[in-house]
């Protein structure tokens, strides 16, 4: 300090505001009520951030509906509010199955209007060898209490990233986001126009055809076209869906194209899309996992550290670790199954995994801490991890 | 199940970190309970498509890159974090640009001389004054360090409080602004000098000048930092360096109950019926879910029920988080930190801020100005955050909730083009929004609060520090971070979770003699 003496209102009277702070301090704490505060979960902002992510929703089968023999949709209620969501999340499912337990993910079908009245629907469709799948659609039955986490997911229309008109191309059983994306519009709770390209193999598989037709046909912000890949039918586009179809219905203006269904379709996609010459941030997709690898598999052991308390299960080369963790009923918060959400993140204190290029959505400080995401490595030795 | 710890950390966040790398570096067996997957609380980071986006540290500072002296990176090397972390050091503290009435652009830079010659060249004169008001931020520092290594609070400190720290007690409970009116500044000078109100979300008119010049030390004369890889970095670093000194840490796990014998916290129930027998308990909680949630009414003191209901919960934080498919260059992002205020008074901002129509505050990053490899090639981040003081989101319904956080980012992202005339819009490629109902999410926050108690004129930081060394509240219950003495904030809730493990350390101490 400067030789100067330096003060607020006079040496005096700064020596007694100093002073002053000690009663000053015990007034303020003494005059409060000696009672419990409001508890954290009552303030309004906590219900609203609970209500919207809680941690569990006890689901009740109310409906079924066949959809031919291809897939079946399922309609939900619960006693308590459904968290509401955005158009394009989907809902992780958590079932045991035998002494397995798995989690599994499907996209809402039904719209965010809806939750809000106490119902959400998902579609299952069944595919070759799909072991959650099969035991969905043969074992789930109305009256049935299943267990699923809050909606999740970033395959959402945003207005302040995405152009306002969205080409969605959908295909087979990747109809369900768009299908509540079109509900939402129709409801008027979101305000983009939808370009929706419909592939699949004969017209006979296309999924809530009656429902797509009406909202095309009645809401002018919403076109439907099917473009059928195994059949060619009057009325329906040929073929798949590539850079020409886009073009030819992708409305005037700028535009951002969603993408959801198979593999083979994204893998089509990847070479057609680059035709169409736009920057990235108009291409967006639910990412999926380029699934097993394919050379002899191989077994190994991983050593499970739970709460410090250790576990030796059997893995393949094959599969994904957390596909490991399932078979030997090892529950982890997995959510997402392509290595997008993180929820399954374990620390991999040894051994070497293999992460397929283009699925590791890693944190950099959690590469550099050798940190993973079970659902997308498949193990290259035997392995410790610490999943808690 | 018993299992029986030294200690056991209720909470992974800042402060629980510290408290335990702390403890197991002193060779006390700690047990770690976290609820969530990753440790952190507010100091993580998340991806989405190919941007890493920092959750919630715009800079951190106490870690010294321009003076060495730090204290804070002292802890880190001390627990055995340090070494892990990669610091880039920054050399611009802010940009500060005002809406209306005075508008103005200000860029000011890291380093004492640094920032008063450039505070010189914006309001002609003002160096003498200001240089003065830099030593009385050095003398009140020296009062802190001083207070800060009290590790076993007597009486006759208070003696040498009174003959070596009399400018720390002239001031101590003055407001930012008395302090600054009385050394004769300018009106031009305070603005720019109380740019980092926003930082503790206290007008300067009621917030205590100790706790504002303590502050402006660590970020001006001391310098800022950014961790290379986000605050998860440190987060991860400090588990890392808790397990590699024997500590346990289990995650996925919550707390149901604090155990509480003949008035003395003893231990913790966990979720699976596990008990857990401790001669120390720090919880990184905050006292409303401690009290509420973690412990029986009976076993909370009337005088913690009291310090709670007193005291006002602080700011309630939104952000907007920006991947753009542009470099930072190409844009015109040329600036770190952009403080963007309604007005420079902050009284104002303050009361604006309390609704949705009204609130244009905001302090937004480019992280790319730290490092430029932050992000790929040909693209930049920038992230906003907003304060709101009251509790405006409590009104809005699940219903309007994405509307409202859409138009409220729109609005942020408006004002930037605005003030600085640079355009992002067009450029957004990942967006990711967080509001109250996010923090409280993930941290449990009440009512999204992510600053902690308010910093006002009656629960300033002098009252709390010489309060709490007068009274620690409960045996056995050790708090640390954003509720407790140093407000909330990185370097504060990672400096009480030192001071909690000590604490507690010091107590094992004693009634083993």
């Amino acid at each position: 300090m400067s030789k100067k003496k330096f003060s607020v209102n006079g040496t005096f009277k700064d020596s007694v505001n100093t002073v002053k702070f000690l009663t000053e301090r015990k007034q303020f704490i003494d005059s409060a009520p000696a009672v419990l505060p409001t508890r954290t979960d009552d303030f309004g902002v906590n219900k609203v951030a609970k209500s919207l992510h809680p941690k569990e929703q006890k689901l009740v089968i109310s409906r079924i509906e066949e959809h031919a023999d291809i897939a079946k949709s399922y309609y939900f209620n619960s006693e308590a509010p459904l968290a509401y969501f955005k158009a394009g999340q989907y809902l992780t499912f958590k079932l045991e199955i035998g002494n397995s337990v798995v989690t599994r993910s499907y996209s809402i079908a039904s719209s965010p209007a809806s939750a809000l009245n106490g119902e959400y629907q998902i579609t299952v469709k069944r595919i070759a060898d799909g072991f959650v799948s099969d035991y969905i659609l043969d074992s789930w039955k109305v009256g049935d209490e299943v267990t699923a986490y809050a909606p999740e997911g970033n395959m959402t229309y945003n207005p302040l990233r995405d152009a306002k008109s969205i080409v969605a191309i959908a295909g087979g059983s990747g109809i369900t986001p768009f299908l509540s994306l079109a509900r939402a519009i129709e409801q008027g709770d979101e305000d983009c126009t939808l370009t929706l390209l419909y592939g699949c193999r004969t017209s006979g598989e296309i999924l809530f055809k009656t429902e797509l037709d009406s909202l095309s046909e009645k809401n002018e912000k919403i076109n439907v076209i099917y473009v059928l890949s195994h059949s060619d039918e009057e009325g329906y586009e040929k073929g798949f869906v590539g850079a020409d179809i886009i073009k030819k219905y992708a409305p005037d203006g700028n535009y951002s194209i969603f993408i959801c269904g198979p593999g083979g379709m994204y893998k089509f996609l990847e070479a057609e899309l680059p035709k169409l010459d736009k920057e990235r941030k108009y291409i967006r997709f639910e990412v999926f996992s380029s699934g097993k690898k394919t050379e002899d598999p191989k077994e190994y052991s991983i050593t499970v550290i739970n709460r410090g308390e250790e576990t030796v299960i059997k893995a393949s080369s094959s599969e994904t670790v957390l596909c490991a963790f399932e078979r030997a009923g090892i529950v982890v918060p997995a959510r997402c199954h392509t290595g997008e959400c993180g929820f399954c993140r374990s620390k991999l204190v040894s051994g070497k995994v293999y992460i397929p290029e283009g699925e590791d959505k890693r944190r950099i400080a959690d590469m550099q801490f050798n940190f993973i995401h079970p659902c997308c490595c498949y193990p290259e030795s035997d392995l410790v991890i610490r999943i808690n | 199940m018993i299992k029986n710890y030294d200690a056991v950390v209720i909470g992974a966040g800042n402060g629980g970190l510290v408290a335990a790398a702390r403890l197991a570096k002193e060779g006390k067996k700690t047990l770690l309970i976290e609820r969530h997957n990753l440790p952190g609380g507010f100091a993580t980071s998340f991806v989405r498509g190919r941007f890493e986006f920092e959750a919630s540290l715009h800079e951190l500072c106490g870690i010294g890159s321009i003076t060495g002296k730090s204290p804070l990176l002292k802890i880190f090397q001390e627990v055995g974090a340090a070494d892990k972390i990669e610091w880039v050091a920054l050399d611009e503290a802010y940009r500060l640009l005002t809406l209306e009435d005075d508008k103005c652009d200000y860029l000011m830079p890291l380093g004492k001389d640094a920032f008063i010659n450039k505070l010189e060249e914006y309001d002609p004169g003002s160096k003498a004054v200001v240089t003065k008001i830099f030593d009385l931020i050095e003398s009140i520092e020296k009062t802190l360090d001083f207070v800060s290594n009290i590790e076993d609070f007597k009486p006759s400190m208070i003696k040498e409080i009174f003959s070596e720290h009399t400018d720390f007690l002239k001031v101590a409970n003055y407001s930012v602004d008395e302090v600054l009116k009385a050394f004769g500044t300018s009106q031009k000078t305070r603005d720019i000098l109380n740019g980092y109100w926003c930082y503790l979300g206290q007008p300067t008119d009621e917030l205590n000048v100790i706790h504002y010049f303590t502050m402006l030390h660590s970020y001006i004369i001391d310098g800022a930092v950014i961790p290379r890889g986000r605050s998860h970095q440190i987060s991860t670093a400090l588990l890392e360096a808790f397990t590699e000194n024997g500590g346990d840490a289990w995650f996925n796990t919550s707390v149901k109950k604090i155990i509480v014998k003949n008035g003395a916290a003893t231990g913790v129930m966990l979720d699976d019926g596990t008990q857990i027998n401790a001669k120390a308990v720090v919880c990184n909680a905050s006292p409303y879910n401690a009290f509420t949630k973690l412990m029986d009414e009976k076993d909370v003191p009337e005088k913690l029920k009291k310090e709670v209901n007193a005291k006002t919960l602080s700011a309630k934080g939104f952000a907007v988080f920006l991947g753009l498919n542009r470099s930072a260059d190409e844009i015109g992002l040329n600036n770190h930190t952009y403080f963007i205020y309604p007005t420079n008074d902050n009284r104002k901002c303050y009361e604006l801020s309390k609704r949705l129509e009204t609130n244009d505050v905001q302090a937004t990053v480019c992280l790319n100005r730290a490092f430029d490899d932050c992000s790929p090639e040909g693209t930049s981040i920038l992230y906003m955050t907003s304060i709101f003081a009251g509790d405006e989101w409590s009104k809005v319904s699940v219903k309007d909730y994405h509307k409202t956080k859409i138009a409220f980012a729109e609005k942020m992202i408006d004002n930037f083009e605005k003030a600085t005339g640079v355009k992002i819009r067009d450029y957004i490629e990942e967006i990711e929004i967080s509001t109250p109902m996010t923090y409280a999410r993930y941290t449990d926050a009440p009512a999204g609060t992510i600053y902690g108690y308010e910093a006002s004129k009656e629960d300033g930081i002098v009252k709390r520090i010489v309060f709490d060394l007068i009274d620690k509240g409960m045996p056995g219950l050790y708090f640390a971070g954003g509720y407790t003495t140093r407000h909330m904030g990185y370097s504060p809730s990672y400096t009480t979770g030192d001071m909690a493990a000590k604490n507690a350390i010091l107590a094992m101490e004693k009634e083993a003699k």
